[in-house]
């Protein structure tokens, strides 16, 4: 930045600035976080760090990321979505009622993910179109969509055979990860490449920071809010599916507070809750944060009451940084000469 | 100045209900030409410059540019005519980069993503032409004055190269060094030949840029005189419409 004053003072600069000024302050603080808590676990429990357990780590955060990363869209237009959680739980009743009435899981696959779609775009069409506050919509289908699971299944758990594909899917594993951190892997990618690759990602983060800008530049404005929505609604189909795969059983009183975690994770990555500055990496993070603490607590042995404490505490703590962490973001470079 | 006329207004006329906003306005804007557009607070200003942005749809009168006559249903219709406008709210984003703020909605691809290293050369070039001062096109907008925010707005008006550019009190919030920027750009803006409309409170600043001042009083163009036949008190007087009357340009006694 020195040589900023000896060119002339017209000149603008075109060429991208270093990575510090780039990356999401917030997002840097929670990888600090990330870190602290990894190393902090490795040195409390011996076999935390081992390929085991972090392989096992991936895959009981992997249904969590797969939607947190959808929802790092949803987050960044200035929505939410509370209704995954009973669309995941709608999704793993659905595929286990169909591969009961023996469908092919094929067809059963196909079908529960436009089951997503469908309720995302419902919650897209009422909050996009009609102008009903999505924080409103989605509250409601969340109450209406569980409550058509448990009607269907009258509230019992429906099992899944273990020898259909569906339910090996839960099992399977390709070099030492499960397929569902494969597949949470995949979405990471097209999610990142999304936001911050394609011209959808940046009307989706100018949506959050002034809308009506967007729309006079000529973009469809609501149908990219809608978009956002349905694909929460489709990766919370898939999240019902494989959990469904997983337990071998699909139930309508699964996936309670899903939304409440997946949200948790999106903010804990930095993404701003009143929109205009999301990230996908950081919902990775956000991600592993909340995970770390679930697995590592459980390996110390102490009681599993005290996780959600935990998490909660660090959930505050997050978006205090949040909040503030550009102003030390400003202070740390002050402090270090950097600028 | 019939044939040499960029952009004519004639017997513009514009009801929203029973209010008569603008009761049959005149104007007439040269290429190259910054013309300022004053009057009081509901005189109309705004509303005629919305109809010659597209957003507004007239009742009666006749627009012409470069003679042709049109009739604009949509702003789309407008910006097809090579129509621009900047409104005061500046249609920015403030967490997009300059360059992405610039480009918004028509960014350089490269098959589905966007060509970043040419989106941001491009809008290095557009900013560097205009002489806007911003350290980067990586910074985001937020992070700009008010001087460079307008800057920013205006320029990205001028990258979709207007033959008619509207802009309306881009410096009113600013700071005074500011305001000197701003003033240089739309000099430097309508040297390329691009008529100007200015619409300000800021008198002092019409003096600086304009080459002709069109006074609106009640929904009526009442006044059209060169920049230099007027001082201010004459100015003020014109808008206000004390004494003045009737002293059409060209007059020398001071009100």
């Amino acid at each position: 930045m020195s040589a900023d004053t000896a060119t002339r003072p017209t000149a603008v600069l075109g060429r991208p600035p270093g990575r510090w000024q780039r990356a999401n302050k917030a997002t840097l603080a929670m990888l600090g976080v990330g870190v602290a808590l990894f190393l902090g676990f490795g040195i409390a429990a011996p076999n935390f760090l081992t390929f085991n357990n972090l392989s096992n780590l991936a895959t009981q955060v992997a249904i969590t990321l797969i939607v947190a990363v959808a929802m790092t869209f949803v987050i960044s237009t200035g929505q939410i979505d509370l209704s995954v959680g009973s669309i995941l739980a709608f999704t793993a009743t659905c595929a286990a009622e169909m591969l009961q009435a023996g469908w092919d899981s094929s067809v059963v696959i196909v079908v529960a993910l436009l089951a997503g779609l469908f309720w995302g775009a419902v919650n897209g069409w009422l909050s996009a179109y009609q102008k009903i506050p999505p924080f409103i919509v989605t509250l409601a289908t969340m109450s209406v969509v569980r409550g058509l699971a448990q009607l269907w299944t009258k509230g019992f758990s429906v099992p899944i055979d273990a020898r259909l594909f569906v339910a090996k899917l839960g099992d399977a594993s390709f070099l030492g990860l499960s397929a569902l951190a494969w597949i949470a892997l995949a979405t990471v990618a097209v999610g990142a490449v999304l936001l911050s690759k394609l011209p959808f990602g940046s009307y989706v983060n100018g949506i959050g920071s002034q809308e009506e800008s967007v729309r006079r530049a000529g973009v469809n404005t609501a149908r990219i809010k809608m978009i956002t929505l349905m694909l929460t609604g489709v990766a919370a189909g898939i999240a019902g599916l494989l959990t469904a795969a997983r337990l071998g059983s699909g139930s309508a009183n699964s996936g309670q507070g899903f939304e409440l975690t997946v949200i948790a994770a999106v903010v804990l990555g930095g993404t701003n809750l009143f929109g205009g500055r999301g990230t996908v990496l950081g919902t990775v993070i956000g991600a592993l944060i909340t995970g770390v603490i679930a697995n590592g607590l459980n390996l110390l042995g102490v009681s599993p009451f005290l996780t959600p404490i935990v998490t909660g505490l660090v959930l505050l703590a997050a978006i205090w940084l949040n909040l503030r962490g550009r102003a030390m973001a400003d202070l740390f470079t002050h402090l270090t000469g950097r600028s | 100045m019939g044939e040499s006329a960029l952009v004519s207004l004639r017997g513009i006329t514009k009801s929203f209900g029973a209010v008569r906003s603008l009761r049959g306005v005149d104007l007439t804007l040269a290429p190259g030409e910054v013309l300022g557009l004053v009057g009081d607070n509901g005189a109309g200003k705004s509303t005629l410059m919305k109809v010659l942005a597209g957003a507004v749809q007239h009742d009666s009168g006749q627009i012409s540019i470069d003679g042709r006559d049109v009739r604009f249903t949509s702003p789309a219709d407008a910006r097809r005519e090579r129509v621009g406008i900047v409104y005061q709210d500046l249609a920015l984003c403030d967490t997009l980069d300059v360059a992405s703020n610039l480009f918004l909605g028509r960014e350089p691809r490269r098959g589905p993503f966007i060509d970043r290293a040419t989106m941001h050369a491009r809008a290095a070039e557009t900013l560097s032409e205009l002489h806007v001062r911003v350290k980067s096109t990586y910074q985001e907008i937020g992070e700009l004055s008010g001087g460079q925010r307008q800057a920013v707005a205006i320029a990205r008006a001028v990258s979709f190269r207007p033959r008619v550019l509207i802009l309306d009190e881009p410096t009113a919030a600013l700071a005074v060094a500011e305001v000197r920027q701003v003033l240089k750009m739309i000099r430097d803006v309508a040297a390329q030949g691009v008529g100007v409309i200015l619409i300000t409170h800021r008198l002092q600043d019409l003096f600086e840029v304009c080459d002709r001042i069109t006074v609106m009083y009640e929904g009526r163009s009442v006044e059209d005189a060169p920049i230099s036949d007027l001082d201010i008190e004459r100015l003020v007087a014109m808008i206000t419409r004390s004494g003045a009357t009737n002293g059409g340009p060209g007059t020398e006694e001071v009100a």
